[in-house]
């Protein structure tokens, strides 16, 4: 197996269940999830030599499902953004049928779609957080990249469902990820109009012939009006930042991770193993949080409006279609930049405003509307409306398999 | 000139909850170090908190005690700072939606008047870990002891309404008598689980505004207490009588020299809503389940005691000052014995004999029952008073029945009138002068008499017959 997708391979991949679910299915995840003996950096010195001490749930859940888990790709640093994350080319390369990342901001979607892949994040709180390292709690879970959206709705099926270790999952009746539901039923689409606006002419093309090959299918479309979209950016990368700043608390030297030597006190201990710990663009974000929290809480705090306010107007969306289509990426190469906090914010800007409502989303790959090179298409349903996205993915593959 | 103080109090109490705030160890700090302790309250990267509704209650139960509206839709702040006792780099309060607000306590000013403080809020914060500093060799090193990590506090803050030292003191022990009610915290600040922190300023009497405070903690008593706000009045006095003005900031008690002294200003870092920590919603049932469950308070209690068996005010209050006492209290008087007499063994007999044995009301082997057949004999003149605090002691050392007591040790009241009059009649005429005292008019040779008589019978016999006998014998 290739040391280049992954940073810890199990050698004997235990299988519990031989006629589970996800029996047969080999499954990459990241070094942030706890795998008990497992490395467990996070992709970050602040985590150097970190071993974790118990199985995530979602580890176990996998398991118990049949699933053998092969191993942590690559990751990048404490899961903010997709520099040096090798997950969807563990899928891309067949290491494995599907990689379970971290979705903050959209990570799963733009990485499934530099890779012709489907990539979906489910609603906020149907899985279980206990045991995932997390950066931005009250927008993260986990995302899935895989071939099909059948292989994303096995793994919904085996992971998803309270736990009584996470104490900050809402009491929610989970969609019935065991059948797929007839997309007759969501047949209305709407487009944002403001998404659009933003594209690259390229993209915009291509965005453009995609909706026309969806209409083909038997989806209808239209366009509806969501002025402040241009916001979810900003409210997240404050919202985002403030979160990651108090997560990294935690990084102190003092437990676990890199300790600076020298040091003369506590106090130097902590800067300079904090100095020594964190890479430049997760020391940026967390520099920004911190300001936020302590020179400028004001505006942190508008930033918490404008989301339940965003929140407010995506809901009202739904009251005349069924599903949003958004584009996922303005650009088609844009993850390659991703060195700056506000490139970061220029990968993910069409593909974070499901992580700030809480609603799923899913990458359906351009292959199914035209070229594999084509940017493909994100949908994006209510809360807990998973099953609606993997059902229309489902069909979109069924007709594409049947013009081939 | 003439100035007056201004005072409010910041209070944190230990929950007694059986486990931590948000993880299921044990709430023991005192425990061997770091055993009471778990990823969770170790912050541990993949962790997540879950809150404990055990602990809401208690937290609930004691801002009811103090008067407050609890909040329906309260919830939890992180407040950021970096210490070595803190180990995710922010402590979970409430700040921005606490848990109560609006609170009073009832107190009598050293005038004789009632007073009522306000509570301004009331809200859940976590307890730290435990710092310890030793060397080893000739290096210092700092130890952390994270079992005190994530145990429930309540904090309590009071409306600026205290005026002095004395009304702080009263202050705090009607909040504690309260607390204590609902047994959601034992409150001890002798035994570091009550901390108070007081905010003190001073301006002319007759202004309403409020001058720049100043903090004074690391008082470890009550009376503590009232010295460091009575020192710290003064000085700030001075500060202004010689011109100069007061400074923001925090000062420490030091109980030795007994001054404050200022400390290095300490960060305060923000308070922003905590992501983790679900918001906490109670439904109406839940808090009207709670407040079923709140017991008679003492403000209830004494009127009841005052109403029902004719106590004194002042001896209603001392009877329903802790919960225990006041249910010791009822349990004797249960047992048919009048309760001022109750009243008057209890407070001059029982408690002190108590306190001299470190027991408490509710463990001590003098039971209620034990106690009741005690003073049912002295009632019926089986015994005389001298012989029941005797048999009191001895109550304390076995677990016989008083009368098996009484009995074993001879204690019975002498009151056979025959046998009585021969012990009179030997005194008298060993005691030719104080005979002569009496007849002249000395009125107190008769109680050197009596005492003559009852020392003779080893404080057995019947007093009131040892009078009667003397009386006519000298009349």
């Amino acid at each position: 197996m290739n040391k280049k997708i992954f940073s810890y391979i199990d050698s004997k991949p235990s299988i519990v269940h031989e006629n589970g679910i996800l029996s047969g299915k080999s499954i990459s995840i990241q070094p942030n999830m706890s795998v008990r003996g497992w490395p467990t950096e996070a992709g970050s010195k602040a985590l150097e030599r970190f071993v974790a001490l118990e199985d995530a749930t979602v580890i176990e859940n996998l398991r118990t499902a049949g699933a053998t888990i092969k191993g942590s790709t690559h990751m990048s640093e404490l899961s903010f953004g997709l520099i040096g994350d090798t997950g969807a080319q563990a899928v891309a390369t067949g290491e494995v049928d599907i990689a379970l990342m971290t979705d903050s901001m959209g990570e799963a979607r733009i990485a499934a779609s530099s890779k012709n892949l489907f990539g979906f994040k489910p609603s906020f709180g149907i899985i279980s957080r206990y045991g995932l390292i997390g950066l931005i709690p009250s927008m993260e879970c986990y995302g899935i990249v895989a071939n099909t959206p059948m292989d994303i709705a096995n793994v919904m099926g085996a992971i998803a469902g309270i736990d009584d270790r996470d104490y900050s999952m809402p009491d929610s009746i989970l969609p019935d990820f065991g059948r797929f539901e007839d997309c007759k039923k969501w047949g209305t689409c709407g487009v944002i109009a403001e998404c659009a606006d933003v594209l690259e002419p390229s993209q915009s093309k291509a965005f453009t012939a995609a909706l026309s090959r969806l209409g083909e299918t038997g989806m209808a479309i239209r366009e509806v009006s969501l002025k402040d979209f241009d916001l979810f950016r900003a409210a997240h990368n404050v919202i985002g930042s403030v979160e990651a700043s108090s997560s990294c608390g935690k990084y102190d030297s003092v437990r676990y991770g890199h300790r600076a030597q020298s040091a003369r006190n506590w106090n130097e201990m902590y800067l300079k193993s904090r100095a020594e710990s964190f890479g430049l663009l997760v020391k940026t974000y967390l520099f920004q949080g911190a300001y936020y929290q302590f020179e400028n809480y004001e505006t942190f705090e508008n930033a918490c409006r404008i989301r339940a306010q965003l929140m407010e107007d995506m809901e009202a969306l739904y009251e005349t279609i069924d599903v949003l289509i958004v584009p996922t990426q303005k650009r088609n190469d844009s993850q390659n930049e991703t060195n700056t906090i506000d490139g970061v914010y220029d990968a993910f800007d069409l593909t974070l405003p499901a992580n700030m409502t809480g609603q799923p989303a899913i990458h359906v790959p351009g292959s199914l509307f035209g070229r594999e090179t084509d940017p493909g298409l994100q949908f994006v349903a209510p809360r807990l409306g998973d099953m609606r996205l993997l059902s229309i993915a489902d069909h979109l593959m069924t007709v594409r398999e049947g013009d081939s | 000139m003439d100035y007056e103080a201004v005072i409010g109090l910041e209070i944190h109490a230990q929950l007694n909850s059986e486990t931590k705030m948000f993880c299921s160890c044990p709430n023991r700090p005192g425990d061997e170090p770091n055993r009471n302790t778990c990823p969770i309250c170790l912050w541990m990267p993949g962790a997540i908190p879950k809150f404990s509704e055990h602990v809401l209650e208690k937290a609930t139960l004691a801002a009811l005690a103090l008067n407050c509206e609890v909040q329906k839709h309260n919830a939890f702040d992180q407040k950021v700072y970096y210490y070595p006792d803190l180990p995710k780099g922010f402590q979970l309060s409430q700040f921005h939606k606490p848990l109560a607000k609006n609170g009073w306590v009832d107190i009598t000013t050293e005038d004789g008047i009632p007073k009522k403080i306000g509570i301004h809020q009331v809200h859940m914060e976590e307890d730290v870990a435990k710092l310890v500093h030793e060397t080893e060799g000739r290096i210092p090193i700092s130890l952390v002891d994270f079992n005190r990590a994530g145990t429930p506090l309540i904090e309590i803050v009071s409306e600026p309404d205290i005026r002095s030292p004395y009304e702080a003191m009263e202050y705090i022990k009607a909040l504690r008598t309260q607390i204590r009610y609902v047994g959601s915290a034992d409150c001890s600040m002798e035994q570091g689980s009550m901390r108070v922190d007081a905010n003190i300023s001073i301006r002319p009497k007759g202004s309403d505004q409020f001058n720049t405070k100043v903090e004074v903690k690391n008082m470890n008593s009550i009376h503590h207490v009232g010295d460091a706000i009575a020192y710290e009045i003064n000085r700030q006095k001075g500060r202004l009588n010689a011109g100069e003005s007061i400074v923001l900031h925090t000062r420490l008690w030091d109980p030795e020299k007994r001054i404050t002294s200022a400390m290095r200003g300490k960060f305060e870092g923000p308070c922003v809503p905590d992501p983790s920590v679900p918001q906490i919603l109670l439904s109406n049932e839940w808090l009207e389940n709670l407040m079923s469950q709140l017991p008679e308070m003492p403000s209830q209690k004494v009127e009841r005691f005052v109403r029902e068996y004719g106590l004194p005010y002042d001896e209603g209050v001392l009877m329903s000052s802790e919960r225990d006492l006041s249910e010791y209290f009822e349990a004797v008087v249960e047992e048919g014995i009048s309760p001022r007499t109750a009243v008057h063994w209890m407070t001059s007999q029982l408690m002190p004999a108590v306190r001299e044995r470190n027991q408490t009301i509710s463990n001590t082997p003098v039971t209620p029952r034990r106690l009741s057949e005690l003073l049912a004999m002295l009632d019926r003149d089986e015994i005389n008073a001298k012989s029941a605090r005797d048999v009191l002691l001895k109550l304390f050392e076995s677990d016989e029945r008083p009368d098996v007591i009484v009995k074993k040790y001879g204690f019975k009241q002498v009151s056979d009138v025959d046998e009585l009059e021969v012990l009179v009649e030997t005194i008298l005429s060993a005691n030719p002068d104080a005979v002569d005292d009496f007849k002249s008019g000395v009125a107190k040779a008769m109680g050197f008499l009596i005492g003559q008589a009852m020392q003779a019978s080893r404080g057995k016999a019947n007093p009131k017959l040892i009078r009667d006998i003397l009386t006519k014998k000298l009349g």
